[in-house]
Parts: structure tokens; C-alpha cells; sequence
């Protein structure tokens, strides 16, 4: 037989709601992997003492340290809510498409919203 | 492991562009996914003017339209044109359905049609479909019944034979298997949904007697579990059926009873 091309896949098919959540899903849960690493290493600077946990709270309070921890508060956020979303749909429900695409919508902006609200309490603006 | 890229002899590069010969204005460019086995080529796209004038409504009469007027090498399966048989399965404007069910009007800019995603191109816009019916067949998709003799009527209620309404009409045109990406990467392992739908088929039929070795059969980590309700299945299908919410139900058959 000759040396038969493979067709186009993921180069060509269009994404839509439910694909996005899902491969998201995927994409916060190695996030939040790492994002766990980060907290122990937080803790762990926590028991050296005041001296040692200066130095994570300068890099924390940087730039680049709030956009981690604001990018975590999201991840985590969005692998709740999707994983709810699962919960659900093991359960046998939610699988019309209509429905699909309203579940993947909360989770998009729940996550969002839900990053806005821990921020608003955790900075003790209200 | 997920291979994002294409292999090397899979690489698309751009071919021919047939100019419109019609003077028409209503013009839309078709491009159109070509490999010939003949030749030892790569595949190509090549590009073709199409007077929408003088053009019915699907995608299906756009292909038959290139094939009568402009192009006669093009390669493409069809028969029935009517949403019945599923032979023209293919990938229209990044989505999967029936050629001769899509409105090219619902597709915006220029059209592209590939072959059905992720498949051995036998030529154009034919996939190799034999790995799918080999795994349609392992289901065993035939009523297994001993305890009745042949010549018996076997009945059943009419809340049992609803139980098959949206799992009997599938007509296996794969639209949703080779959508699916689980299915793209682990095809030669995972059913995918076309035959999941067809194994929840057979094992909700209140007259067949096996549905506990068939459920044994599926219970596999491989075989049915890769389904992470991405639902690029459920998208797809051209009948409007839901196999990803039967994977759950399979799935969920198996967390409570006792297999």
C-alpha cells in the first residue's frame, strides 16, 4: 500500500465552547500542579521566619508576583467550576447542546467573577 | 503520545486555482483538500471559483457542481443526498457533517473541505473508515438472544423500545468519531463515540440477553474511559444525536451495577 497522508485534525477543526473548557480544564489542572509547588515553597519560607519570609513576600508583592497569584486564584476558579461541571455530566446530565454551551459559558466567567470576588476580600476592599 | 503536527508526508501545500470561466459575479472560493495515490505528490489544496448563481443550497452541490463543470478529477464519496446514507461525511468550514446536509450559506468566508479529520487518505476527500468498522464489528452489533427460538416473536414494551429512540438512527457516517480528539490520538484503542453509541445501543435493548458481558466487554480504561466529554461529538453529528451523553450512560451503568 502506499505511503497513505494522514488528514488534517486539530490544524483545521474549528474549537467551540465545550472544547475550550474542556482542554482549559486540562491546562489549570498542570497549572495548579505547579501552583501547589508554590504555596509549599510559600509555607516552607513561613516557618524559616521573619528574616527568610521577607524575601518571598518582596517577590510576591512584585509585578510578576501578583500576576501568579492573581493567574492561580483564576486557575484554581476555573478547575472547580469545570470540575462541577463534570460532576454533573457523570451524573447523566447537561449533555444537550444548548445546555453545554451554558454550563461552559458559567464556568468561563464564574471563574473570572470568582477571581474578582476572592480578590475584593482578600484585599479587604469591602 | 499526542502528536499536534502533521507527519512529514501529510504536509498540505497550496495547488492549483481555477479562475472563474462563467463572468458571474456571485462568486465563492472553494478550497478543496486533493491527494491522487497515483502520483507521489503531497497533498494539496486547490482552490476553484464557484459561480453561486446557478447553485443549489449544500455543500454537496458545490462539490457535484466542480466535478460536472470545472473539475473532473475530483474525488468524493456520495449516493443518496439526502441525509440517509452517510457517505459524505466530511470536514466543511472546520466542522464535520454530511456534505449533502450542510448549507454552504451557514459557512462564512471562503469554504474549505477536508476529509474526515485524522484518517488515512485513500484519495481527496476520502478517509480509510476500515479501523472504525473493524471496532463497530468487535461490538458484536446483532441481537443476542438464546432462550427464544427464531420463529418467536420476541416483545417489548413500548417503554423499552423508546429507550433505542436516538441510538438506532445512527448511520455510522463518523462524522463524530473523527471528530473527537481522544479519538484522533488513541484511535487504535478507544472505541469512539459511533461505536460507543452503538455498544449503549445494544446493551439498553430490553431483548437482548448479553447486556452484562457487553458492558464487561467496554469496561476497559482504553476502550471506553478515554472520553473526556470534550462533546466535539455531539457537535457534530449530523442526526442530531447525543453519543457523548451515552458514553455517560455507560459509564454510569457501570459505576452502579454489578459487572
Amino acid at each position: 500500500m502506499k505511503n497513505r497522508p494522514l488528514s488534517p485534525h486539530i490544524q483545521i477543526y474549528k474549537w467551540h465552547i465545550s472544547s475550550l473548557v474542556s482542554i482549559s480544564h486540562r491546562i489549570t489542572g498542570i497549572i495548579n500542579f505547579f501552583a501547589i509547588t508554590l504555596i509549599c515553597i510559600w509555607f516552607a519560607f513561613m516557618l524559616l521566619g521573619e528574616s527568610e519570609y521577607q524575601t518571598i513576600k518582596i517577590f510576591l508583592e512584585s509585578f510578576l508576583g501578583k500576576f501568579i497569584l492573581i493567574g492561580i486564584t483564576w486557575s484554581f476558579s476555573f478547575q472547580m467550576l469545570s470540575e462541577i461541571r463534570h460532576l454533573i455530566m457523570d451524573l447523566g446530565y447537561g449533555f444537550e447542546l444548548q445546555t453545554t454551551k451554558i454550563t461552559g459559558l458559567l464556568v468561563i466567567f464564574g471563574s473570572i467573577f470568582l477571581t474578582i470576588v476572592v480578590y475584593i476580600f482578600g484585599r479587604g476592599v469591602i | 503520545m499526542v502528536q499536534l503536527s502533521l507527519p512529514k508526508n501529510s504536509e498540505i501545500k497550496k495547488g492549483k486555482y481555477f479562475k472563474d470561466k462563467t463572468g458571474s459575479k456571485n462568486l465563492r472560493k472553494v478550497n478543496i483538500y486533493r491527494w491522487d495515490p497515483s502520483t507521489d505528490e503531497g497533498p494539496r489544496i486547490d482552490t476553484y471559483e464557484v459561480d453561486m448563481d446557478n447553485c443549489p443550497s449544500k455543500v454537496l452541490d458545490i462539490l457535484n457542481k466542480i466535478k460536472n463543470e470545472i473539475d473532473s478529477t475530483i474525488t468524493y464519496r456520495r449516493s443518496c443526498a439526502h441525509g440517509v446514507c452517510g457517505s459524505c461525511a466530511m470536514n466543511m468550514g472546520g466542522k464535520n457533517g454530511l456534505a449533502c446536509t450542510t448549507p454552504h450559506a451557514e459557512i462564512d468566508g471562503d469554504i474549505d473541505i477536508y476529509p474526515l479529520p485524522h484518517l488515512k487518505v485513500k484519495k481527496d476527500l476520502i478517509g480509510d473508515l476500515d479501523g472504525l468498522y473493524k471496532q463497530y464489528q468487535s461490538i458484536e452489533p446483532w441481537l443476542k438472544n438464546n432462550s427464544t427460538k427464531e420463529t418467536t416473536e420476541i416483545y417489548q414494551s413500548k417503554e423499552d423500545r423508546a429507550k433505542l429512540d436516538g441510538a438506532y438512527e445512527c448511520i455510522m457516517c463518523a462524522c463524530c468519531s473523527t471528530s473527537c480528539p481522544s479519538y484522533w490520538w488513541n484511535g487504535d484503542k478507544y472505541l469512539g463515540p459511533a461505536v460507543l453509541l452503538q455498544a449503549y445501543r445494544w446493551i439498553i435493548d430490553s431483548r437482548d440477553e448479553e447486556r452484562k458481558a457487553r458492558l464487561k466487554k467496554v469496561a476497559d480504561e482504553l476502550k471506553l474511559y478515554r472520553c473526556h466529554t470534550i462533546l466535539n461529538c455531539t457537535n457534530a453529528c449530523p442526526k442530531g444525536l447525543n453519543p457523548a451523553k451515552a458514553i455517560a450512560e455507560i459509564k454510569k451503568m457501570l459505576a452502579t451495577a454489578n459487572v
